[in-house]
């Protein structure tokens, strides 16, 4: 049985990473915090499709819970271990830096960059042991370009990019792969706040693009066939910022 | 586990992982110079004296292991607790 962890799993971009995952031939761990009914709906879509997975609760912010939910995960499968993590989990708390409270800086910081460091180091010594890897860090538009209103969100976006990139030398020579992939406006609860209508006139694809199109790029990633892809960011933008 | 026993399970270990002839591995001989590693090939030791033993070990755990005697004594303590 092989092994993928979708972080965030539950929902948007996640659920399609999961889905990707699974028809790739993966058992999915499908990650969530607290919608544990969007969750099951992401492993029914998985399951009525004939692949299978489970769902596994965890807030990636909170260390005791990443470190006991996936020691625990694999002390009950020792014939296995996770070979492909997907780090998507993140959340989005918008607003001007001089009005930004500490728990919104916070908050966005724990979770995506705290989330990554907790999630990717309880699964990484599998990968190591088993010389054989791929890491997938969800980044942004924002944490490249930077974008007004998400000082807190590109601040973290920003810093899992350099991440991936310190990362994926370290662990090369064991062929874990890390990369990252940056979507730019996609269709999902993450988005539904934004002017589409406006926005869309600044992409030259006129359009936004739908965790599909992001699942499709993590997947190559996630492939054997990316064995010699790492500290890459990808960025699915519909040439929004090149 | 005997002092003799961990010494010899070790050296296998590390000549099948950084292929380098244990014949070289003696006990004053420079443990990380003599299996070629720099300070990133430090993860695979850890992972695996982790793997093969057993036993968790931090980073700073090398800090005072210069030579293969001083990696041999510091097992059998840790592998003996």
């Amino acid at each position: 049985m092989k092994v993928a962890l979708v972080t965030g799993g539950s929902r948007g971009i996640g659920r399609a990473c999961s889905v990707k995952l699974a028809e790739m031939g993966y058992y999915v761990l499908v990650n969530y915090q607290s919608n544990e009914a969007e969750a099951n709906n992401t492993l029914s879509m998985i399951r009525e499709k004939g692949w299978d997975g489970e769902i596994v609760r965890f807030d990636v912010s909170v260390k005791e819970e990443v470190e006991n939910a996936i020691s625990q995960w694999q002390e009950s499968h020792p014939d296995t271990y996770i070979e492909v993590l997907v780090n998507n989990a993140g959340v989005r708390r918008d607003n001007l830096l001089v009005w930004m409270t500490d728990e919104d800086w916070s908050k966005v910081l724990d979770t995506s960059l705290n989330g990554f460091m907790y999630t990717t180091r309880a699964v990484l010594k599998g990968m190591l042991v088993k010389k054989y890897g791929r890491i997938v860090n969800m980044a942004s538009l924002s944490g490249l370009k930077g974008l007004p209103g998400q000082t807190n969100y590109s601040a973290a976006k920003g810093a899992v990019i350099a991440a991936t990139k310190a990362l994926a030398q370290e662990t090369a020579k064991k062929n874990v792969t890390v990369n990252a992939v940056a979507p730019g406006f996609i269709r999902t609860d993450m988005t539904q706040d934004l002017d589409e209508a406006q926005l869309k006139a600044l992409i030259p694809m006129g359009h936004f693009g739908n965790p599909e199109d992001v699942a499709e790029v993590v997947g190559f990633l996630a492939s054997k066939g990316a064995c010699y892809v790492t500290g890459q960011v990808v960025s699915v933008n519909g040439g929004l910022y090149t | 586990m005997t002092k003799d026993e961990i010494i010899d399970k070790i050296n296998t270990v590390l000549e099948e992982e950084f292929e380098v002839d244990k014949t070289l591995f003696l006990p004053d001989a420079p443990l990380m110079k003599t299996l070629d590693l720099d300070s990133l090939d430090l993860v695979d030791m850890v992972v695996l004296i982790e793997h093969n033993f057993g036993i968790v070990l931090k980073n700073s755990d090398f800090a005072g292991i210069k030579t293969f005697q001083d990696f041999y004594d510091f097992l059998h303590e840790k592998l003996n607790k």
